[in-house]
């Protein structure tokens, strides 16, 4: 019995046309492929990207070096040293974040009590030489400045779920 | 006896203790805050409350007194209930601006929050606020929101550093912990109460906002300062001391540190630290490496000791300096032939040399002087030379012991004195006299021949009844006895009246390695020159360990003399400093929490201690610098491999208990006649000078510390006066005086103290201000500027 349907199923090309009918499928199907970077993928208002530092409405900077980003940070990536500033307040005098350290965990976002460091939606950067992806404090806090619309309406759009 | 259960656990312990302590025996943790061991009972937190069985309602475990049989639980519903209700009420006007807040990390509140608090908070309204205060330099009170009222600090005040600068003023809610009206806290242990802060609401200036305490590496430590050698945690961040704490040590410091030893770090990040080895050359400073500075010391010493001889190089060491580095600087010197050795700088009366049974130190361990039931201290600024051992004496006068001063000058001691006697300097051995002829008298013995012709005046009578009437005296010796010009007879006579009682006799040493210095012997012995004679018959040659002459001898003029006249000055120095203007090589050496070492301290306990850090730039353990002079001098024996060996070569079969000895051998000198003290010439405006070393400037590194030379014990040096003759001299306090001391005069403002006994002006010694004046001891005129 066995023998008689493999000679069918060998004779009729059965196998050949499953096979076919997968390539047909897959060739009539609507198409997922990006064409980055034309196009680009939809991304969560929870993405984790490229850091930056936020300011306060006034122009104020967030950050009051508290130092809980760096005490979580299980990479290690971020380095703080605080100060007072001359009107009494906390302040960092430095805040650096290695990229090539940093895996994206988000854990820095999450523990920060003030929302000051956060990840933004930028994935596409890059460094030339040896020490371009160390990013300083001015450097974070640029990013922030341009960023700020898209970084509140992320943090607006994650906050029911805080 | 009693015996309770507390979670179902059998405690025995003691009738009238409290239940926490019960439960702190069994390991059993009850959460509190303004419970502390040291302190007495608030009971106003309510933090420890729980269940005990038949009491309808939660009772305060640390105001509970425990009875046999009780049982108690501290996780029942009851005890739960009550705690997370009384963590909501802290809460409530908490700010809960832990992110901010110094104390993040390391706050009893932030911990119990997590461990008996609610996950959120039900409060809505609006919190208290209160107004930050400014209350000095050390302790920052700048966010008083925090306080959650455990008045630990008040009674901190109260009970320990003896007076009360905080307080807690207003009620309910309003209340809030204040200094008086715009006081400031000034205590010298006032350190300590942002320790017991068990929130951030006091907390350390200098150390405000440059880490958690997570960043920090505590490696252990002894105090460089006081002759006490308290236990000290360093604590370090990026090769830096950012912070110094207490080890909790029964036996030494309790769980209490004196400012100097808590904020003197400040001095070691200074920047005045020496970093490379230089060398003056044509009369410009050069820096140099190493081997060129070493080598240039080596040849430039022994060039002195063979052309003018090995007598005419002499050395200075701080009894701040380790054991180690005493030991070797000795050896150094007795390499080259040379016995002018000398630790004790400040001393000026050396008849006791070759006649002392052993090595002077306390009498006792530091920890029995809180049994003492009599005590007497003589010539002792007590609370600012020895802070903590002064705590432990108003321990002790508080349990009922009787303290007797015999001193120049009558600073508050913040503690009932029974009897004192306040007379110049030089009729400190006559009182001393009277009081053993009293004493004789009152036991009913014989008088010594010495003190036979004595008249005993009535405070002295009253020391000696007071002192008779104890079971275990102490007579105890401060730094103004021991740099009296009649040091030794003020031994003779403190030991015989202690013998007299039955009780102990012991100075109180002036430095972490006073004991130390007698141990290494770094020493003159018979054939060498102390440090009086050094400087007053000046060397061609001399070498300074840690020491900077003009502050640290007992002559600051003479010394700076000898210094400017010699030919060949080598500092060994953390800091540059005042050499610059005469010495001829600087090496840089590690202050105390950059090199491994030993302190000796004045019971007698010997305590090693590592590096903390290492050392800042060139700078190098001062062991390792003399080890290689010693080499480079082709020396035999300093082939030393770490400062434990050097130590053990020091104290080899030494047993160190068995060197202390304060007993001193009588001889015709030490007995000379205790007459009183003629009655001052009628001169108008000439004085007898008492010198104390200010709290803080006694030696090199907290001279540094920024932040308590801010203090009101760092201000700058006055000449103190009676009243009546700041009036014959014609001048008011505040005005500026001419102070002139032989040949040497300054210029400084002048204040009143009528507790100073007639005839004597005191002016601090060992500050830039009074350098420019000759001994510690002497005759002062003042006259109007």
């Amino acid at each position: 019995m066995e023998k008689i349907t493999n000679f069918f199923n060998t004779f009729l090309l059965l196998e050949l046309v499953k096979g076919m009918a997968l390539t047909g499928r897959h060739f009539f199907a609507r198409k997922i492929t990006v064409q980055f970077p034309e196009e680009k993928t939809p991304q969560s208002f929870r993405f984790r990207g490229l850091h930056a530092q936020r300011r306060y409405a006034n122009g104020e900077e967030r950050c009051i070096g508290c130092k809980l980003c760096e005490a979580v940070c299980p990479a290690l990536a971020i380095h703080i040293e605080v100060a007072e500033r001359a009107d009494g307040t906390r302040r960092t005098t430095r805040y650096d974040i290695d990229l090539l350290k940093c895996i994206f965990c988000g854990f820095c976002e999450e523990s920060c009590p003030v929302d000051a460091i956060v990840e933004t939606r930028i994935l596409e950067y890059h460094g030339e030489k040896r020490g371009d992806l160390y990013y300083t404090k001015p450097m974070l806090l640029a990013l922030g400045d341009k960023h700020e619309a898209q970084i509140a309406k992320d943090r607006a759009a994650d906050a029911k779920y805080r | 006896m009693a015996i309770i259960e507390i979670d179902g656990k059998r405690v025995e312990i003691e009738n009238g203790r409290t239940v926490i302590e019960a439960a702190h025996l069994a390991g059993i943790y009850i959460p509190h805050f303004c419970y502390h061991k040291k302190l007495s009972i608030a009971a106003n937190c309510r933090m420890c409350l729980v269940q005990v069985e038949k009491m309808p309602k939660p009772v305060p475990a640390c105001a509970t007194p425990v009875a046999d049989g009780m049982k108690v639980f501290t996780s029942s519903e009851m005890a739960v209930k009550a705690q997370m209700g009384v963590m909501e009420f802290l809460l409530i006007n908490h700010p809960l601006d832990c992110p901010v807040c110094d104390q993040g990390g390391e706050c009893e509140l932030q911990d119990q929050a997590v461990g008996y608090g609610a996950s959120a908070s039900r409060y809505q309204e609006e919190k208290r606020m209160v107004v930050h205060k400014d209350i000095g330099p050390l302790v920052c009170a700048e966010e008083m929101s925090r306080c959650i009222n455990c008045t630990r600090c008040v009674r901190f005040g109260q009970e320990i550093a003896g007076m009360m600068e905080l307080g807690q003023a207003f009620r309910g809610e309003h209340a809030e912990i204040m200094a008086f009206v715009d006081g400031t806290v000034n205590s010298e242990l006032s350190g300590n109460m942002i320790d017991l802060c068990p929130v951030g609401a006091l907390t350390s200036k200098p150390f405000r906002y440059t880490a958690r305490n997570w960043e920090l590496s505590r490696r252990k430590s002894v105090s460089p300062h006081d002759g006490l050698g308290s236990s000290l945690a360093v604590q370090v961040k990026n090769n830096r001391v950012l912070r110094v704490l207490p080890v909790e040590n029964e036996a030494i410091n309790e769980c209490w540190l004196s400012d100097k030893d808590r904020f003197s770090y400040e001095g070691l990040n200074s920047g005045e630290r020496l970093t490379m080895p230089m060398i003056r050359q044509e009369g410009k400073w050069n820096e140099v490496a190493w081997p060129v500075a070493l080598e240039y010391v080596a040849n430039a010493l022994s060039q002195v000791a063979n052309c003018a001889g090995a007598g005419e190089v002499g050395a200075l060491a701080t009894p701040h300096s380790t054991l180690e580095e005493l030991y070797l600087l000795q050896k150094l010197m007795r390499g080259l032939g040379s016995h002018n050795i000398d630790f004790r700088l400040r001393q000026s009366d050396f008849s006791a040399d070759g006649k002392q049974a052993g090595v002077p130190w306390l009498g006792m361990p530091v920890a029995e002087i809180n049994t003492r039931d009599r005590l007497l201290i003589v010539g002792s600024f007590l609370r600012k030379d020895h802070p903590l051992l002064a705590q432990r004496i108003r321990q002790a006068v508080k349990k009922g012991a009787q303290a007797s001063i015999v001193h120049s000058a009558d600073d508050d001691l913040l503690m009932k004195v029974a009897n004192k006697a306040i007379v110049a300097p030089d009729a400190l051995t006559n009182v001393l006299a009277q009081i053993l002829k009293a004493l004789a008298q009152e036991k009913q013995v014989a008088v010594d021949a010495s003190v036979q012709g004595i008249t005993v005046g009535s405070a002295a009578a009253a020391i000696a009844n007071s002192l008779a009437g104890g079971e275990r005296v102490a007579v105890l010796l401060g730094n103004f006895a021991q740099q009296h010009p009649q040091a030794a007879q003020l031994q003779l006579l403190a030991q015989q009246i202690a013998a007299l009682c039955g009780g102990s006799f012991g100075f109180l040493g002036e430095a972490a390695n006073s004991v130390g210095g007698y141990l290494a012997n770094a020493l003159p012995g018979a054939n060498g020159m102390n440090a009086a004679a050094m400087l007053a018959a000046p060397r061609k040659a001399y070498v300074l360990l840690n020491a900077e002459p003009e502050l640290d001898c007992a002559n600051s003029q003479q010394a700076l003399s000898a210094m400017n006249a010699a030919d060949l000055v080598v500092v060994l120095s953390a800091y540059k400093h005042h050499a610059l203007d005469y010495a001829n090589v600087l090496l840089p050496i590690a202050p105390f929490s950059e090199t491994s070492g030993t302190f000796i301290s004045t019971e007698g306990r010997v305590q090693s201690f590592k590096g903390a850090v290492k050392p800042l730039g060139e700078a190098r353990p001062a062991w390792k610098v003399m080890r290689v002079l010693g080499n480079l001098l082709d020396f035999a024996g300093f082939d030393y491999d770490s400062s434990e060996a050097v130590r053990d070569e020091a104290l080899a079969g030494m047993d160190v208990s068995a060197q202390l000895n304060n007993t001193l051998n009588r001889t015709e000198q030490t007995t000379a006649p205790h007459s009183a003290p003629s009655p001052q010439p009628p001169v108008l405006a000439v004085f007898q000078r008492v010198a104390e070393v200010p709290i803080y400037s006694t030696d090199a590194v907290v001279r540094r510390a920024v932040a308590l030379q801010k203090t009101r014990d760092a201000a700058a040096p006055r000449v103190m006066l009676r009243s009546e003759e700041l009036k014959k001299i014609g001048v008011s306090p505040g005005d500026q005086v001419k102070v002139s001391q032989g040949e040497n005069s300054v210029q400084m403002a002048v204040a009143a103290d009528d507790n100073l006994p007639n005839g004597v002006a005191r002016v601090a010694a060992g500050h830039a201000a009074t350098a420019g004046l000759g001994a510690m001891f002497g005759i002062l005129t003042v006259e109007r500027a």
